[in-house]
């Protein structure tokens, strides 16, 4: 299980980050649904502590990402936006490389490179340097090289921003599958990929926590049924109580 | 520990030979070096037993070309956002610090294999002091370990490589060539304790005493801590400073 516990972030004096508490269970797709500037990065780059926040912790499965951080991160596989990839390996290289971080022995390291190559479909590829691959095949490599050590927590940032329809549907689809026995939380503001994939809404705005619910919970919020009003309502509305 | 910045070492230094620098690294340092040798260090024209005339112009040519090696370390990281992907995977900041700058330090070890040919060449025509040449190499090695640890903590810093290089050069320049004799002479400064502890900090007399067969342990251990105390603030720069 993964916590988040008080969480505050604050930028030279703004506040990006305010009081969040949220839990996560396994077998659950947690979309992070908010506006630009809502604070989804941020949130996530402090839940892999890649940011320290002022105050508030995050634990998973018991230990503190702060206090006990290489443990912590062991069971987290984490895929920053725009797939960032070192443009000068190959994928086999970027693969191995992250396996090596995570010490996978050799044959584990093989094994689960085969099933990713299949499961991903990127056998085409796997000999290619990061640098010349579509936005579609980066984002593939970088969900290949997160879940190189079968890590219990998936946390996606924006997945599918920027790909093409053919591309977004295989990536639903595989992070659909792969949420069977683990936790996956994904950054979007794309109200059909929340449509698509997520068991629960997390609504920020303001670095705040808005709404915390289900899709079809979330539609009923207003008249017209649909996420999209939903999502205006809900963030229009928290901007004019400000 | 150890798992860790082998992982990153490997990474970093088969990195060099991905991409052209480290063969131009390479050629560039072997004929520079051996130009300095043979044109401005007057190679056939002085007794050369210790070779002398090729040690003496190692940390001006090696200011020019570690920086080239460790402006991409840390600054391409911040430039491509992959350190977003490496500071979250579980391993402690010194080891990815640790790991690039072995890195980096194995390739000036590298250099300076290249130039064993023109030591046993010169062997071949005129007597040799071996012991001697390998403290020098062993002086160059330290003191391009202490520019390496330079060149890692100002790319820590920077997110445009060029301007790591000209940093770090700059600084390089500055520590070599700053005299503190000329500082306690102006100001007429007799104070003992000063004037010690203003040549204990100079470069190159440190350089100097071991290229003249005077490896001292205070030399040693000036070198050990210029490098220890750059990689310190290359950990507090990769700790506090993530964007």
């Amino acid at each position: 299980m993964l916590s988040v516990i008080n969480l505050n972030k604050t930028f030279s004096e703004k506040r990006v980050i305010n009081n969040m508490s949220f839990d996560l269970r396994e077998g659950e797709i947690v979309a992070l649904l908010g506006p630009n500037g809502a604070g989804k990065t941020t949130l996530m780059r402090l839940i892999t502590s890649f940011y320290e926040p002022d105050s508030g912790d995050v634990c998973i499965n018991g230990n503190s990402i702060y206090n006990n951080r290489t443990e912590a991160l062991k069971q987290i596989g984490y895929v920053p936006e725009n797939g960032i990839l070192y443009p000068e390996l190959t994928v086999f290289e970027y693969i191995k490389f992250m396996a090596d971080i995570r010490r996978i022995p050799y044959q584990n390291f093989v094994d689960n490179l085969v099933s990713l190559i299949q499961q991903l479909d990127i056998s085409s590829v796997i000999n290619q340097k990061c640098e010349t691959l579509s936005k579609g095949f980066k984002r593939r490599i970088g969900i290949a090289g997160a879940l190189i050590h079968k890590p219990q927590i998936l946390i996606l940032d924006e997945p599918t921003e920027g790909l093409d329809p053919n591309q977004k549907f295989f990536i639903r689809n595989f992070i659909k599958e792969y949420s069977k026995n683990s936790i996956i939380l994904i950054s979007t503001h794309i109200m059909e990929e929340v449509d698509a994939l997520a068991d629960r809404v997390i609504l920020i705005n303001h670095g705040k926590i808005i709404r915390n619910l289900s899709p079809e919970r979330l539609k009923k919020t207003t008249s017209s049924g649909d996420i999209e009003s939903a999502f205006r309502f809900a963030t229009t509305s928290v901007l004019e109580e400000d | 520990m150890f798992y860790d910045i082998n992982a990153i070492f490997k990474k970093e230094f088969g990195s060099y030979f991905k991409s052209r620098l480290a063969y131009i690294v390479l050629s560039v340092y072997i004929i520079t070096s051996l130009s300095c040798t043979f044109y401005l260090g007057n190679f056939f024209n002085i007794v050369n037993y210790n070779l002398y005339s090729f040690f003496y112009y190692q940390p001006g040519v090696l200011i020019s070309l570690i920086p080239a090696l460790t402006m991409k370390l840390w600054a391409d990281e911040r430039r491509y956002g992959t350190i977003e992907l490496l500071l979250t995977q579980p391993m402690k900041y010194s080891s990815v610090v640790l790991g690039k700058f072995f890195a980096a330090w194995a390739f000036c070890g590298l250099m300076l294999i290249l130039t064993f040919p023109f030591w046993l060449t010169t062997a071949l025509f005129i007597p040799v002091d071996s012991y001697n040449v390998f403290y020098n190499y062993l002086a160059v090695l330290i003191a391009s370990g202490a520019l390496c640890a330079i060149g890692c903590f100002v790319s820590s810093l920077c997110r445009n490589p060029i301007s790591a290089y000209l940093i770090a050069a700059f600084i390089g320049t500055i520590l070599k060539m700053f005299n503190f004799d000329f500082l306690i002479k102006k100001f007429n400064i007799s104070n003992e304790i000063i004037i010690r502890i203003s040549q204990s900090l100079n470069f190159d007399s440190h350089y100097e005493n071991i290229i003249q067969g005077q490896l001292t342990w205070s030399d040693m251990i000036y070198f050990s801590l210029l490098i220890i105390f750059c990689l310190w603030l290359n950990i507090m720069s990769v700790e506090y400073k993530r964007d």
